[in-house]
């Protein structure tokens, strides 16, 4: 048979085989490629369908431990709620009454009494009006803390010749205190937590200033790595550096009634608005020469 | 007390200090004679709508003015409010709010109700004794209202 057939023949007869064969084994690569691919993926997927259920289940649980905060924030802000409430109404009235009575026996007994009655009258009212201010002040620490935020952009110098406008006006008219306003950069702020952080600040170096003949306040601000600071200076009463962590407790001072007035409300007044805005706020100072409060705040602008 | 006379003042109020420092501040000015007082919500009602212990009152002849507490026993300040000014024969008296509370909703609440004045009681005693005479002159003497 192979010699009915001649050498060319069976070259293409070969030639014609291994073309086929090749083929062949080309096209079940292919498929087997196939094959692996589709296996690959397929696997992929659901490895990434397993990620993604992993995700959702650890997002609902996120969530429902957000809700049982909330709940449980919540239930805390109502019972303070009512707690301030509660302390402004009720505890108010025996003061009223306390002052009052008191001033009617002062009236009304009045030729009964020597000077020390007298004397002790005043001690009562004094007291139950003092306590009538604490109670307001404290309200005023629990106000701030209730409302949400609005932040938004602040021009602090506009800002801080408002404050000394109305402060000068309402509480300082009869005293010369120089303003010095430096260079104050834009923050990133509430409105009414920023202007109550620079009217306690200020309020606080114009009155302890009242010792000094020449009142002198600095206001300004600069840049310092990511941060942006605020400062109030004053040449005033100052205080003693080792009293620092003194300053800004609740109620907190470092001077007598008789000295300087206040509850020392103030700089925890400021201390908390300041924290509410992620800065943070410190002070330096030395007795009888003055003090310089710095706090930082978003940058604006 | 006769019920038909003519009153000037009625002080809606439970604390019964209150009550005596109130009054003592305005007959202290010579301001008014006849001040009724009444100690809850419900003898506040039955007193200006003429009904209960009051049903002998002439609904045509109001007080000038009524000073009303907000936390008071039985019936709410701000209950008696509202029915006070939502009745055409009552709604035109003269309400004046007097309260420990400065809570802003109290202050909204009030005067969404018609409150005519809302003063919130200070706890200086001078202040409250000036206050309330301030509060009676403006009423009673300077307000214009219409004659009954």
């Amino acid at each position: 048979l192979v010699s009915k057939m001649d050498a060319a023949e069976v070259l293409t007869e070969v030639r014609y085989r291994a073309v086929t064969i090749f083929v062949i084994v080309f096209v079940l690569i292919l498929c087997v490629a196939g094959v692996i691919s589709y296996l690959y993926q397929t696997r992929r997927l659901e490895d990434r369908k397993r990620v993604e259920e992993e995700i959702r289940k650890l997002n609902r649980e996120l969530e429902a431990r957000v809700r049982l905060r909330t709940a449980e924030l919540s239930v805390a802000v109502r019972d303070l709620e009512a707690f301030g409430y509660s302390v402004s109404h009720d505890l108010k009235a025996p003061l009223r009454a306390m002052t009052g009575f008191a001033n009617i026996l002062a009236e009304d007994y009045a030729p009964k009494l020597d000077d020390n009655g007298r004397r002790v009258i005043g001690v009562i009212n004094d007291n139950a009006r003092r306590m009538g201010q604490l109670i307001d002040d404290l309200l005023k620490l629990s106000h701030l803390g209730k409302q949400a935020m609005s932040i938004s952009s602040i021009d602090v110098t506009a800002l801080v010749r408002s404050v000394c406008y109305e402060l000068r006006e309402e509480l300082f008219r009869d005293r010369s205190i120089e303003v010095s306003l430096k260079a104050l950069s834009p923050a990133q702020a509430d409105p009414m937590l920023a202007r109550q952080i620079f009217t306690n600040l200020i309020s606080n170096a114009m009155k302890f200033t009242a010792c000094k003949e020449k009142a002198v306040v600095e206001i300004g601000s600069y840049d310092k790595g990511r941060e942006r600071v605020y400062y109030v200076k004053d040449n005033g009463a100052g205080f003693d550096m080792k009293y620092e962590d003194k300053l800004f407790g609740v109620f907190q001072r470092l001077h007598t009634q008789e000295e300087f007035g206040g509850t020392g409300i103030g700089l925890a007044i400021v201390r908390s608005a300041v924290l509410r805005h992620g800065g943070r706020v410190w002070a330096e100072a030395e007795a009888g020469q003055g003090a310089t409060f710095y706090f930082t705040l978003p940058k604006g602008g | 007390m006769n019920n038909h006379e003519k009153v000037e003042v009625l002080l809606v109020e439970d604390n019964p200090n209150d009550v005596e420092l109130t009054l003592r501040a305005l007959k202290k000015n010579n301001l008014v004679n006849d001040i009724h007082v009444v100690t809850d919500g419900a003898q506040a009602l039955e007193y200006v709508f003429c009904a209960g212990a009051y049903s002998g009152r002439d609904i045509k002849v109001p007080p000038r003015v009524i000073l009303l507490d907000l936390k008071l026993p039985k019936v709410d300040g701000k209950e008696v409010l509202r029915r006070i000014k939502s009745d055409e024969r009552t709604k035109a008296i003269p309400v004046v709010v007097l309260t420990s509370s400065q809570e802003e909703r109290d202050v909204i609440a009030s005067y969404q109700l018609g409150v005519n004045s809302y003063i919130v009681k200070p706890v200086d005693f001078e202040k409250f004794v000036n206050m309330i005479a301030e509060l009676g002159l403006y009423w009673v003497v300077i307000n214009k209202q219409p004659v009954a």
